[in-house]
């Protein structure tokens, strides 16, 4: 039924259950299991080369640790988990990345982090439901 | 008493200004100018000799780190086409600009021309962090808009340094000093390094600030202004920076902790925004200067080399600005070039040209735009609750 599965992940809460969620879809399906995290707040109209440098190698530590457990966590429950991890605004790379992909199905939480755009625009959630090219589950 | 308020105030805005930067992912610098405004304009606060030396000091240093950015590889690898498009996206607007202040407007030589450099930069560090979201800092295009903006930033800091100078004996030894500098640190930084680097005393950056220091001093006496020495300094340095990364980390860190934000503070109190309401139509008419020139002398070559979707991205990043601008805007303030209301006219229009062409860019000519319709195919959206909801994840 879903043959490639994709979960955003940005290591909130609600990301970590969407992850699992997707592991024990993978183990029920036999589905391709993919995780994509964003940069998104890369500062924006930046002075400087260097203040777009520091902020992008503060996230790729924070992403290479954070995949790195939940290819761990996923491991454990015997799946095998491919980790993506891009630049961009949130919404815009992950239906980028599910539409070139070809995904079956979006798992993704249902609170992650938002900005103060994201607060102010709509939740990440609501925007990803709305333009995925997939199947979405939303996990509470 | 005084002093300590300013210093206190500056510490406490600069200090919000970098949390509201986490917060709103937007650059410091740009919410350091916006905090800037408010203290000038609401707070009443006002700029001192100390924080006027520091700010000084900080566009020295921005430049330095603009220079030490510059790829030279990159550069080389498309030397022809880079020098095409970022010399025209320097030589248009700068005419262009000069030439609409002094024949449309009315004003002085010297004030037409640095309107001329302050709106002919191309904003390196705005169009990284796009290509860096769009995912083209690799890619041929994003390698060409940087080359490109390598060349305009130089021109840039070229005209700045080269328009207004006065042929006096200073000069010869402002020149004198910035060769010996330039052509004695890049070989010399190898037994400094071995013999002084790796300290919690940091020799490596105090003899950085040195240079930029002794380069300001003479630049004062020449009565011209450091920029091109610092720039050209950092270029030849880059691959210093390159092979010690972490000393690179902490001349950023002392950087951008304790110096640059006093210079975008002190760019944003000189703008009243009393005068900057008085003269909207100005403000439209150099924003418009800005981006039409730029949009005829950078659309033609890079319409040589790119699909047309390409080009117009490339000619609106080529088109935004920000340092350089706020750094022309500022020698002209102090050095009486202009007056408070061109200054606040014209760094508006930098900052506004950091914001707009950006966002238009990304929005609309995006190489790698995703259609932002709803997928045609079915679709369902479903909501569980997950065994785990309960437990805190």
């Amino acid at each position: 039924m879903f043959g490639k599965i994709l979960v955003a992940f940005d290591g909130s809460e609600g990301s970590r259950r969407a992850l699992q969620a997707g592991i024990e879809l993978s183990k029920r399906f036999g589905s391709d299991l993919y995780t994509i995290s964003v940069m998104e707040h890369l500062p924006h109209y930046a002075a400087t080369v260097g203040e777009v440098k520091e902020a992008q190698a503060g996230f790729e530590a924070f992403f290479r640790d954070l995949t790195k457990r939940a290819r761990d966590q996923a491991a454990l429950q015997g799946v095998t988990l491919e980790t993506v991890v891009k630049p961009g605004h949130e919404v815009e790379t992950i239906v980028t990345y599910a539409r070139e992909g070809g995904f079956d199905l979006m798992v993704i939480g249902f609170v992650g982090h938002s900005n103060i755009w994201g607060r102010i625009m709509g939740s990440t959630t609501q925007n990803l439901s709305r333009l995925a090219p997939c199947n979405v589950l939303i996990v509470k | 008493m005084e002093n300590a308020y300013i210093a206190m105030a500056a510490g406490i805005l600069i200090l919000l200004a970098s949390m509201a930067s986490v917060e709103m992912g937007l650059s410091v610098a740009l919410i350091e100018i916006a905090l800037g405004v408010v203290a000038g304009n609401v707070l009443g606060l006002h700029t001192t000799p100390w924080l006027d030396f520091l700010a000084s000091f900080a566009g020295i240093v921005l430049t330095f780190l603009a220079g030490a950015e510059v790829d030279v590889t990159l550069m080389r690898e498309k030397l022809k086409e880079s020098l095409l498009i970022g010399g025209i996206s320097f030589v248009a607007p700068f005419f262009g600009a000069w030439l609409f202040c002094q024949y449309v407007l009315g004003w002085p030589v010297p004030a037409s021309q640095l309107t001329g450099v302050a709106l002919s930069t191309t904003s390196l560090a705005v169009v990284y962090a796009v290509l860096v979201e769009t995912g083209l800092t690799a890619h041929p295009t994003g390698k060409l808009i940087m080359a490109a903006t390598f060349v305009t930033d130089f021109g840039t800091a070229a005209a700045l340094s080269l328009l207004f100078i006065r042929p006096t004996w200073w000069l010869l030894a402002f020149v004198a000093v910035s060769a010996a500098i330039i052509v004695i640190m890049p070989p010399l930084h190898r037994w400094f390094f071995t013999r002084y680097g790796q300290r919690v005393i940091e020799p490596e950056i105090k003899g950085a600030f040195a240079a930029l220091l002794v380069l300001m001093f003479f630049a004062e006496l020449a009565q011209s202004h450091a920029v091109l020495p610092a720039f050209i300094l950092g270029l030849t340095v880059s691959h210093v920076f390159e092979q010690h990364r972490e000393t690179q980390r902490r001349f950023r860190v002392v950087a951008f902790a304790f110096l640059t934000p006093f210079f975008f503070l002190k760019g944003g109190m000189n703008v009243s925004l009393r005068l900057v309401w008085a003269n909207l139509g100005l403000l439209a008419m150099l924003f418009a200067a800005k981006q039409v020139t730029k949009l005829v002398g950078v659309y033609p070559p890079s319409i040589r080399y790119l699909s047309p979707r390409d080009a117009m991205f490339t000619t609106l990043l080529m088109s935004t600005g920000l340092t350089f601008g706020t750094i022309s805007s500022l020698y002209g303030l102090r050095a009486g070039i202009f007056d408070q209301a061109q200054f606040s006219v014209i760094v508006t229009v930098v900052v506004l040209s950091a914001i707009v062409p950006t966002f238009i860019a990304q929005r609309w000519f995006s190489p790698r735009e995703p259609e932002r319709t709803a997928a045609a195919r079915r679709r369902s959206v479903l909501v569980v609750d997950s065994p785990e909801a309960g437990d805190g994840g």
